[in-house]
């Protein structure tokens, strides 16, 4: 294994494969931040030199995060699918990219490979590519989802609609979530993030919007993204819950700090099981972000991208039925602008989906990051074309509680119809037989609340 | 939509049959004794695709055994796979079935194909140019492989007319006049002649069919 | 797949239709008479707005009612969201003069922050003392104190400078009132929340309390928040702070939020820790929401382009 390359007479050598992966990545705030970035633009291109002539099967020996240290690296070692690893372990990183690009790697063929990838391959590839490259591949991955309705077939793109409230008025959010349905949203999950984190409001929530659906016919789920202990509790009191949500961070001690581990999920996984609500055989739900392990000094000297896959490899144990990148959201000091922010959505976004998941962005800024509403419109419909398997809605992508911009209730039927993409055909044909909306064409009820009763 | 733009054939199924059963082999035209595999394909137009299936013997071993038009045309059909017409080729080997069946697919995408003859091309015309004869056509046709030939259609009155002003406006020969009602209830002709004969012909078809859709009462 | 040649009937067809003069690819365009005006569709504003709309603000601030033109907002509602965004925007940007610590009569402290930019991409350097203000606070503070208080910028210097000294005052009062010593006021400029911990260590206070502007939402830069915690020191984690969000006129008032802080303040001295092992049960009824974490109340929507 060498770790360096020569440019114009000057070699660069780099002392690990963590070190390499890290000075591969193109500009991020949090890896300045971490201490980890290249210190000038050869050197990064040096890094990335290195790591095309690495192999798959040294990524795999040299994981970011020790086995020894951390339960996600054991996690992921212990159960990579050993044939799917063989046929591509052979391959430095350099022809791993070319054969993702090749036309002929399909879909399926991807499908196939995924459970062999560790989150190092897909995020050294991540660091080999342009963000047209990234589209490219993750527009080919097909991953396709089923709880009460189903996500991710080819032609379609999804949303949470997120329709938060300061306080847990439910009133309050029943308004936002009747307003975006009739905006052709929420067919990925009507998605709540409560402004209280216990049991009772968890559940109270849930029933106001479980009512909402199934008086309506309307065939999508709900969730309320409190803390999983919270959600397990709630799940005790006999609500509906159609999907179990958490966020994850991408190293045993990151997930520490949000107060969960392997053992917990698993705990979790199976408690939600047996008493959803929900219908499919996925129903779980995971945000992740770059940046999260950091800001709990969790990161173990790795960069944010490869952390971030790490999530990935968490995430895949519990099938779920949505992962979400909610990419701008944790600030400036981690995605400084719109290029940062655009570029970290598509990598998300191209990782996930190449390890097998179904992945959806939160395309979003706080406001104190140099990202403007017109890039964040852009990268929309890069997402939408990239094949993301769903955005987020909120009312003109204000969310009141959390006090970020993110995608709006009009942003979604104009993605939709800007890329051809239509709704779950579940959701579709609701939508269809109310008159808010068909395939990718605006019906003539678009934003009309009054088709809800 | 401005006039004489392509309206491209869309393809509904192709499906090969390496080894067919003899039976159907002779029920569908061809010889058991020289043909094992068979190419199937249904297409929304039916006269492009008998220009395709002709091109496909110049750059395969195969034998067109079997091509009909279905009644009243593709917007009548059984079933969403149907369309206009089904073509069957025939070959010995397999192989050859797919070397036939990409040039069926890649004459279809780019070469021949009606063309609108009004602005919302409700009135369509075929005025094609085969410059080089296949074995299927020029056996139909009574010319020689390798012969030029003009393969043209359209509506009833605007394919009769249009005739007329074609054999007028250059030195060709009709070899076979389709009078309606055909198949799909279009009306068609084959003219022989040099190449630039057929060529100037099947302008001028198009041209004539144009004439009648701007102007259809104009004595 | 060999390339085979094509047949010539598709030039042929194309200089034909050039012949006949239709090779524009458009059709003649349609004449157009006047364009009638669009229906009026507004932000909702209390003088203009949908009856949903209506219904729908007494529940929440959230935008809803409003409408679209196809799939996208209404030139109002477009204007008003620029004007909220610019707000927000705007008080992020704005930074703290040097000189306003001083005129309001506090000890002026700076973090290791030299430059804007720097202070919203380098957390840790906002989380510590510059070695100057480190030396000048620990040469003259008031020192062995039961509440030090620290007014800083945080990420909206508009809301620190608008109710900050206010708060500030507000505390002092409610400290004395209980009989608890408090700190030389002190004001940092670009400082994270963590800076509490080095001010408060070397005043070597028993309790540190930060007040300092929080992140703007849209249309909003005016909130404050606190954060308060017991033996400060530097390396102290979020686990040991409690804090309050919201401290302006439409979520919690200075006056009310002094007063809940004081009484948090209290609690710490009396348990002798802060954050997840304080128990705020002893004092829930003195401390009302504050007990509860505090959260955004509703708040009216402000129209903000006029006409």
């Amino acid at each position: 294994m060498k770790l360096q390359a020569t440019i114009r007479g000057v070699t660069y050598t780099f002392s690990s494969v963590r070190e390499v992966l890290a000075k591969a990545n193109p500009p991020k705030s949090g890896d300045d931040l971490a201490g980890l970035s290249a210190r000038e633009p050869v050197e990064r291109v040096a890094a990335r030199a290195t790591l095309a002539q690495l192999t798959l099967a040294d990524l795999r020996a040299n994981p970011v995060v020790p086995y020894e240290l951390d339960e996600l690296t054991r996690l992921v070692e212990d159960n990579l699918d050993e044939g799917a690893y063989a046929a591509v372990k052979h391959l430095t990183v350099g022809q791993f990219r070319e054969w993702l690009l090749e036309p002929k790697t399909t879909g399926a063929v991807l499908r196939s490979v995924a459970p062999g990838l560790t989150p190092e391959m897909a995020a050294a590839a991540c660091k080999l590519m342009s963000n047209l490259d990234l589209m490219v591949v993750g527009a080919k991955c097909e991953v396709v989802v089923r709880c009460n309705n189903t996500l991710g077939l080819a032609g379609t793109l999804s949303s949470r609609l997120q329709p938060n409230h300061p306080t847990d008025d439910v009133e309050g959010i029943l308004y936002s979530a009747r307003e975006g349905l009739s905006y052709g949203c929420g067919d990925a999950v009507i998605g709540i993030n409560p402004a209280t984190d216990t049991p009772e409001s968890t559940a109270e929530i849930l029933r106001a919007i479980h009512t909402l659906r199934t008086r309506n016919g309307i065939p999508t789920q709900q969730c309320v993204l409190s803390h999983v202990t919270v959600q397990m509790k709630a799940l005790d009191l006999d609500c509906p819950m159609d999907l179990m949500f958490q966020s994850f961070s991408g190293t045993e001690a990151g997930n520490r700090a949000f107060g969960i581990n392997v053992s917990l999920m698993d705990e979790a996984y199976d408690k939600m099981r047996r008493l959803k609500n929900s219908a499919g055989p996925n129903f779980m739900y995971f945000e992740t972000g770059q940046g999260n392990a950091l800001s709990s000094d969790a990161h173990h000297g790795a960069d944010q991208v490869t952390l971030e896959a790490r999530c990935y490899g968490f995430a895949r144990r519990f099938k779920p039925f949505l992962v979400n990148t909610v990419v701008g959201f944790i600030g400036p000091e981690y995605l400084e602008d719109g290029p940062q922010i655009t570029r970290a959505g598509l990598e998300d976004h191209f990782m996930g989906k190449l390890m097998g998941l179904p992945m959806g962005c939160d395309a979003c800024f706080t406001y104190h990051a140099k990202m403007s509403q017109d890039e964040l419109e852009s990268l929309k419909v890069l997402l939408g074309a990239a094949g993301c398997t769903y955005l987020m809605s909120m009312p003109v992508g204000d969310d009141i509680m959390l006090n970020y911009q993110s995608t709006s209730f009009h942003d979604v039927p104009t993605v939709r119809s800007l890329v051809r993409k239509a709704p779950a055909p579940e959701f579709d044909a609701w939508l269809a037989s109310v008159g808010i909306s068909s395939g990718h064409t605006p019906g003539p009820r678009l934003g009309d609340v009054s088709v809800l009763r | 939509m401005p006039v004489l733009e392509a309206l491209l054939p869309r393809v509904l199924a192709v499906r090969r049959i390496p080894g067919a059963d003899p039976a159907l082999l002779r029920a569908y035209g061809a010889d058991p004794e020289r043909h094992r595999s068979l190419g199937l394909i249904t297409v929304d137009q039916d006269d492009p695709t008998y220009v395709a299936l002709d091109e496909a013997t110049k750059h395969a071993r195969v034998d067109v055994v079997y091509a009909r038009s279905f009644y009243a045309g593709s917007k009548h059909q059984s079933g969403p796979l149907s369309g206009e017409i089904l073509g069957v080729i025939a070959s010995d080997d397999p192989s050859e079935i797919d070397s036939a069946l990409d040039a069926i697919l890649q004459t279809l995408a780019h070469d021949a194909c009606f063309y609108g003859a009004n602005a919302d091309s409700s009135i369509a015309v075929f005025p094609h140019v085969i410059a080089s004869l296949g074995h299927y056509l020029s056996a139909q046709a009574g010319l020689r492989p390798g012969e030029p030939m003009a393969y043209l259609v359209a509506p009833p009155l605007e394919g009769t007319l249009a005739l007329d002003f074609a054999l007028k406006s250059a030195d060709v020969r009709l070899l076979k006049a389709f009078p309606p009602p055909t198949e799909t209830n279009f009306t068609a002709a084959w003219l022989a002649g040099d190449l630039p004969a057929c060529e100037a012909a099947a302008m001028a078809y198009a041209e004539a069919v144009v004439d009648v859709a701007r102007q259809p009462r104009d004595r | 797949m060999s390339l085979r040649p094509l047949s010539r009937t598709r030039d042929l067809v194309a200089q034909l239709r050039r012949q006949l003069g239709e090779d524009d690819p458009m059709p003649p365009r349609a004449p157009l008479p006047p364009v009638e005006l669009p229906p009026q569709r507004v932000f909702p504003s209390p003088s203009r707005r949908s009856r949903l709309a209506d219904l729908a603000a007494a529940h929440t601030t959230a935008l809803v009612g409003i409408g679209s033109v196809g799939t996208r907002y209404a030139t109002d509602v477009v204007l008003q969201f620029q004007a909220e965004l610019a707000v927000a925007h705007g008080a992020v940007a704005t930074e703290l003069p040097e000189e306003w610590a001083v005129a309001q009569g506090y000890v002026s402290l700076g973090s290791r922050v030299t430059s804007h930019r720097e202070f919203l991409l380098r957390p840790d350097l906002g989380r510590r003392l510059a070695p100057e203000s480190a030396e000048r606070w620990a040469a003259t503070c008031r020192k062995e104190v039961d509440v030090q208080p620290i007014l800083a910028d945080g990420l909206s210097a508009v809301a620190t400078q608008g109710a900050g000294p206010a708060l500030m005052s507000a505390f002092i009062a409610e400290c004395e009132k209980r009989g608890f010593s408090t700190g030389t006021p002190v004001c940092a400029r670009h400082a994270r929340v963590w800076l509490e911990d080095e001010i408060g260590e070397l005043a070597r206070a028993k309790v540190a309390v930060i007040l300092l502007g929080e992140r703007p939402g849209l249309g909003t830069g005016d909130g404050l928040s606190a954060y308060l915690v017991y033996g400060p020191k530097v390396g102290n984690t979020d686990g040991q702070r409690n804090m309050m969000s919201n401290i302006h006129n439409r979520g919690t008032p200075p006056v009310d939020a002094a007063r809940r802080l004081a009484v948090m303040a209290q609690l710490m001295l009396e348990q002798k820790t802060s954050g997840v092992h304080l128990d705020l049960s002893p004092r829930a009824a003195e401390l009302g929401e504050a007990a509860r974490g505090g959260y955004r109340a509703p708040q009216v929507r402000t129209r903000l382009v006029e006409g």
